[in-house]
């Protein structure tokens, strides 16, 4: 009887020990397979570093990856944009939040360690959230992950009250799945992510235009059209970007290959009469408008009022 | 009760922003970035939409209920887009929140130690895991 239950304890600690233990699967094939184009070693020495208060892991961790994108900020200002005071901390969807507000282009990168890596080696800090301690008991925490070394196996972080802490890999992996390996980037507009795909990056320039300054934003679109250059949304981001910066031309370009590359949108027609109107050329915009009138779609009232405003402004101006 | 009073507070609210916004798009010209990608992406049903218009005034009722200034959390409110107002609307009792909380109990301070050591978990400043 003894025997048996000593046996089922040490059947039970094995299982708790290997229900830990776990494998750092993510760490051992970088180290195994190196990371194809980049370098062995990577630390971006220049960010700067703030020094979290208690629970203000945060706003410190933002701070300074918007120092990073040439945003001039503090932990103090960024609190009470972030900081939620009955939980103790702060939640990842305001920190996405607060980095547009601020001006940078926030993106969750992909659930990788290779995808990290990837972002600080093209020089973009990235904040991680971890939980350093056990499911049971949690412990969650933001830090930015300035660097990396993949012979010592180390990553480099700015991390709480530690300016540079150098943590084992595989740890890192550790607490760093326990989130669901949640890591974002918060950039300068003239910056993209280099792991994000089109479909994310175009959700979060739709949601940066409409929280930054038109210039700011235009600026993203100019950045994101480069790499998908045919992108229908991109592109009248655009040029809805250039229109409410006052560059009606930079608008009228943009709509126009809008309007080529994708003849059965009325949206870029619509938008394209409109900024030729305001340009005082109604003889063009009368004609996109009817075009946009024309195609049968969800935008084809806001063409026909757009043409009936665009004939209002012309017998106004007498021409 | 008091949450059907709410409800219907909000549902008023809603509905009378709705009412503006419609206006609105009728009367401007310009059509914009984020309604070209709506229809564009996934067609978002008018469904989808009033949800997203009901997540804000809860995100914000819960924000200061949880402490945040009436002021923040008005802006805070407003700096989210329609997926970050949704999934903080539904969790934000739920997802974690960082700031380095820890209940620490004694058997838990040891078993950490113990995970802190083996290179599973970081909690103290003064371990050195093995690799």
């Amino acid at each position: 009887m003894r025997a048996e239950v000593r046996r089922l304890c040490a059947w039970v600690f094995c299982a708790f020990a290997l229900m830990l233990a776990g494998c750092a699967t993510q760490t051992h094939l970088l180290q195994q397979q190196g990371l194809p184009g980049l370098p062995r070693q990577v630390e971006l020495a220049s960010t700067p570093f703030h020094p979290q208060e208690r629970f203000q892991c945060g706003p410190a961790t933002l701070a300074m990856a918007l120092n990073a994108a040439g945003i001039a900020i503090t932990p103090d200002t960024l609190v009470p944009q972030v900081f939620v005071p009955q939980r103790e901390g702060s939640l990842q969807p305001e920190m996405m939040a607060a980095g547009r507000r601020n001006g940078a282009l926030s993106m969750t990168i992909p659930p990788r360690l290779d995808a990290l890596l990837a972002e600080v080696a093209a020089g973009h800090p990235v904040i991680v959230l971890q939980n350093l301690s056990l499911p049971a008991a949690p412990l969650w925490h933001y830090a930015l992950v300035i660097g990396y070394d993949l012979d010592a196996g180390d990553l480099v972080l700015r991390s709480g009250t530690t300016e540079r802490l150098s943590l084992p890999l595989s740890t890192f992996e550790h607490t760093w799945s326990r989130s669901g390996y949640w890591a974002m980037v918060a950039l300068s507009p003239q910056r993209l992510p280099v792991t994000v795909n089109q479909a994310q990056a175009v959700e979060a320039l739709v949601a940066y235009e409409k929280a930054a300054p038109p210039a700011r934003a235009l600026a993203a679109y100019e950045q994101a059209l480069q790499r998908w250059p045919h992108d229908l949304t991109l592109q009248m981001g655009r040029g809805n970007a250039a229109y409410r910066a006052g560059d009606l031309r930079g608008a009228e370009s943009a709509f126009r290959r809008a309007a080529e590359e994708h003849p059965g949108n009325a949206a870029a027609l619509n938008n394209l009469a409109t900024v030729l109107a305001e340009l005082g050329e109604y003889e063009q915009a009368t004609e996109a408008a009817e075009k946009a009138a024309a195609l049968d779609g969800q935008w084809r009232e806001a063409a026909l009022a757009t043409l009936q405003a665009i004939r209002a402004a012309r017998q106004r101006a007498g021409r | 009760m008091m949450k059907t009073i709410k409800r219907a507070f909000v549902g008023t609210v809603v509905a009378a922003f709705t009412f503006v916004g419609f206006t609105q798009t009728v009367q401007a010209a310009m059509i914009g970035t984020e309604q070209v990608h709506a229809s564009n992406a996934a067609q978002q049903q008018d469904k989808a939409r009033i949800a997203a218009a009901l997540d804000r005034p809860e995100v914000m009722a819960q924000l200061e209920q949880l402490g945040v200034q009436r002021a923040d959390a008005q802006a805070r409110v407003a700096a989210l887009t329609d997926d970050e107002a949704a999934t903080l609307a539904a969790k934000i009792d739920s997802l974690p929140a960082g700031g380095d909380v820890v209940g620490t109990l004694v058997l838990i301070f040891v078993i950490l130690l113990v995970t802190d050591i083996l290179g599973l978990t970081k909690v103290f400043p003064f371990t050195r895991s093995r690799r």
